[in-house]
């Protein structure tokens, strides 16, 4: 089978393909902060002049009451791509780790901060301060995950042109086009809007239908008001779709010409999934843009296009990746990875453990004193 | 034969690239430790309100509670990322290795890691409004999957000192019930519920409005598990006969610094058990809010000194008979006394300014690719100080039988003459970096040394030391 990742050899396909899914996995959180961060810190600055101001409409709540829960599934989601890309590109993962040096051992406090930041924007306390001190925190928050977002990018070029490895090591510059990084970077930060607004569009529409604990979220979600913020998270995810196509290809046009025609035409048949998730949503977010509220069937077809799209852009970014390895080397350690074992030890424990996860969810809905 | 990949090496001035690992590692074991033993204190002391057995019990664990989640959620998942980033900085091959061999175990562990994290969140958010019987049912859970991911990642660090049988058979069973898995583990878990115990006494200390038998009730409890501590001295001899005779032989006085971190991590042991057992039970005094934060800092010194034996202790190796703590496997030494440890080294040299001729300089690659790892050259573990009563002959002959020479060290893997110019650069140094230096091309000098690394040959001390014992 010509297509990637399935014309790969058995264990290296076998390897993408977990790697992934789990990456997948790990962007679905780490863009609802991403993505989240900045618009707390852009309704911060700009608080707008309706009624309700943006930082404490049913959106900023939200997200504010859920960020420091999805950095923790983020952090904890991101552990298995970690684990998987040692796997795959282990030469190219730990030289890039290494020419990045301090700016990538500062990917860890920068997170600590950031994290703790989270709980300060969702404590109460911080409704109390100055426009400007709330302001400075929350700008301080998107700022630590956009450095995060820099780092990941510029370890991910960085991996994928070995032959700069030693002009790097010996001048310092590990950025070797600001446009190139530039745009791959905006390309996922503007990417993660979309993956934002899907999330936060069922999290409104459940508290909107159930009794919660954001009091402030209740009160707000009398018929206007949401269908308001609806709105705002459709121009969000519509603005988003456009801009990192935008900047999708403006990333394109910073390869080289040869690897450019490879990709494009070893990677048409991720195109349909690109095309088809792209539409859904675009059809969704236009859906609940002109009309007056929101239907289960639009959710699902937004959620659907999303999870299309982050799985196709998934394989067609490692596509380029693998491109740029030493396939030799690769499938051999790949291969003999496959061959240590404890694989179906991972499978066993994994399927007890969600559905011993699925329990913990299904008792805190349940099993409540109603109180 | 394939050489392993030559990673670039960071320069960390005076700090040994090892010190920043430890730092890193202790921090995170330290915090770790305490979110599993968290989770068993929190299960006894719902279980206590539960039965009605101590009042104040619901209330110490929704405080508890708060202070594992803002403390272990957050600085425990992300120094456990940072040991990773840090692991790679440090040495790459051997993180390589590891994951390479466990990464389902490592992925096995992740899921716990899952589990952990959305039972703990479901508590920590729901609590309040939970049955007491469903609060109990997710504080299991999230006990039992932190206690998990603790068993899962204690046989991978174990297998790092004793792989066992794998050596031979490369079977995942075999690696990772090492010898020294068992001990190790429930050596672990223990230290897990003492240093919950101790954090529990200063959070009571810390609850607001809580007269002092109510304190004290509390206290005492929490200070129940610290009994399994007596348990300590069996489980510490029993990990002792598990290590290789001369990591145990080093730990037991044959490296002074080995011995000296032993003895902080078994007496600050010992002051926290006997004040647990004279202090808490059998006069159940009351301790406050600074002795339990001493007796707190005197754990994590137990911690960091324990950590330090176990990093220490599997000298010359990283992950014994895998890799050696120079990044370089056992089986490349041979090849790379041929080829050279540095011919392939794509990297420029950037920290070493003023080098006056190629000799030298091929003297500061060689450090570089050898040495840096657990030496700098004038910082921490100084090699221009631990060889600065030698002189230039006594250096060639101590480096080329390195592993005769300190049995805790690897071989010497590059060719004479990249032992020649390692030579002169040390000497370089130690004569304060003249701009101009002269070397030795005396052909006898490389012929001498190629004699001596030959007589030491390209094995470690402790394979050498093993194939004696087996005859």
């Amino acid at each position: 089978m010509n297509i990637f990742p399935f014309n790969l050899e058995p264990s290296l396909c076998f390897y993408v393909v977990v790697y992934v899914l789990t990456l997948v996995l790990h962007a679905i959180f780490m863009t609802y902060v991403l993505a989240g961060s900045i618009y707390l810190a852009w309704a911060s600055m700009f608080p707008g002049k309706t009624a309700i101001v943006r930082a404490r409409s049913p959106l900023a709540e939200v997200l504010r009451d859920w960020m420091p829960f999805a950095l923790s599934a983020a952090i904890t989601a991101g552990v298995a791509p970690l684990l998987f890309v040692q796997i795959i590109y282990r030469q190219e993962f730990y030289t890039s780790n290494l020419l990045l040096g301090w700016r990538w051992m500062m990917v860890v406090p920068v997170l600590i901060v950031g994290f703790y930041l989270l709980y300060v924007v969702k404590s109460k306390l911080i409704s109390q301060w100055s426009l400007a001190a709330r302001g400075a925190v929350t700008v301080g928050v998107a700022g630590c995950f956009l450095f995060v977002a820099f780092c990941w990018t510029a370890n991910h070029l960085l991996g994928i042109d070995a032959a700069r490895w030693p002009d790097v090591y010996a001048t310092g510059a590990v950025v070797s086009s600001v446009v190139s990084l530039a745009s791959r970077l905006m390309m996922w930060v503007s990417g993660a809007f979309p993956v934002m607004c899907m999330l936060a569009l069922w999290q409104l529409v459940y508290y909107r239908r159930r009794a919660t604990d954001v009091a402030s979220v209740d009160r707000q979600h009398s018929g206007p008001q949401f269908v308001s913020e609806i709105r705002v998270l459709a121009r969000m995810g519509l603005g988003g779709l456009a801009l990192s196509l935008m900047f999708a290809t403006g990333y394109a046009f910073t390869l080289d010409a040869q690897i450019r025609g490879e990709f494009i035409s070893d990677g048409i048949v991720w195109a349909p999934f690109l095309v088809v998730g792209g539409v859904f949503q675009a059809t969704g977010w236009f859906r609940l843009l002109k009309s007056e509220g929101d239907s289960f069937a639009i959710r699902v077809l937004i959620s659907v296009g999303c999870l299309s799209m982050l799985v196709a852009v998934g394989f067609l970014r490692e596509m380029l990746r693998i491109s740029k390895v030493d396939l030799t080397v690769v499938n051999a350690s790949v291969k003999a990875a496959a061959g240590v074992g404890g694989f179906e030890l991972f499978v066993g424990f994994t399927i007890l453990n969600i559905g011993l996860m699925a329990y913990c969810i299904r008792l805190v809905n349940r099993r409540t004193t109603g109180e | 034969m394939h050489m392993s990949h030559i990673y670039p090496v960071n320069d960390y001035g005076p700090l040994m690239p090892g010190l920043v690992m430890a730092a890193v590692a202790i921090f995170h074991v330290f915090l770790a430790q305490f979110a599993v033993g968290g989770g068993f204190l929190l299960c006894y002391f719902q279980w206590l309100s539960m039965t009605g057995r101590n009042q104040y019990a619901k209330l110490f664990v929704h405080g508890y509670f708060k202070v594992l989640v803002m403390i272990s959620f957050v600085m425990g998942a992300l120094t456990g990322v940072g040991i990773w980033f840090t692991s790679i900085q440090i040495s790459a091959p051997t993180i390589g290795e590891m994951v390479f061999n466990f990464h389902w175990i490592w992925a096995t562990e992740w899921s716990f890691f899952c589990l952990e994290i959305v039972a703990g969140y479901c508590f920590y958010r729901y609590h309040d409004r939970l049955t007491d019987k469903a609060a109990l049912t997710l504080l299991v859970l999230y006990t039992f999957a932190a206690w998990a991911s603790l068993f899962w990642i204690n046989g991978i660090l174990a297998w790092q000192l004793t792989p066992g049988s794998w050596v031979e058979s490369r079977s995942i069973a075999d690696g990772f019930f090492n010898p020294s898995f068992w001990p190790s583990l429930f050596f672990r878990t223990i230290v897990c519920l003492t240093l919950a115990s101790l954090a529990g006494c200063v959070l009571v200390n810390m609850i607001p409005n809580l007269d002092r038998p109510a304190q004290q009730s509390l206290v005492n409890r929490a200070a129940h598990l610290m009994a399994p501590m007596v348990a300590m001295p069996i489980l510490g001899v029993w990990f002792l006969m598990a290590m290789p005779p001369d990591s145990r032989g080093w730990v037991l006085g044959g490296s002074p610094a080995m011995m000296l971190f032993f003895m902080i991590s078994v007496g600050a042991s010992v002051a926290i058990g006997g004040y647990a057992v004279i202090g808490l039970w059998m006069q159940r005094l009351y301790i406050n809010g600074a002795t339990a934060t001493l007796l707190l800092l005197l754990a994590f010194g137990a911690t960091a000194g324990g950590e330090f034996v176990r990093e220490g202790s599997r000298k010359p190796y990283s992950i014994r008979h895998v890799v050696y703590s120079s990044g370089i496997l056992p089986e490349e030494v041979a090849e790379l006394r041929r080829i050279g440890c540095v011919s392939n080294d794509p990297f420029p040299l950037m920290h070493e300014p003023g080098l006056p001729n190629e000799t030298v300089t091929l003297g500061a690659k060689v450090f570089r690719r050898q040495c840096a790892v657990c030496h700098t050259m004038e910082g921490s573990n100084a090699v221009a100080h631990l060889t600065e009563s030698w002189d230039a002959d006594q250096m060639r002959m101590n480096i080329a039988k390195l592993q005769q020479t300190k049995p805790f060290m690897p071989p010497f893997a590059g060719t004479p003459a990249e032992l020649e110019a390692l030579v002169s650069y040390i000497l370089w140094v130690q004569d304060d970096r003249p701009s101009e230096y002269a070397v030795s091309e005396d052909q006898a000098v490389l012929q001498q040394i190629a004699k001596w690394m030959d007589e030491a040959g390209t094995q470690a001390a402790t394979v050498t030391s093993m194939e004696r014992e087996k005859r």
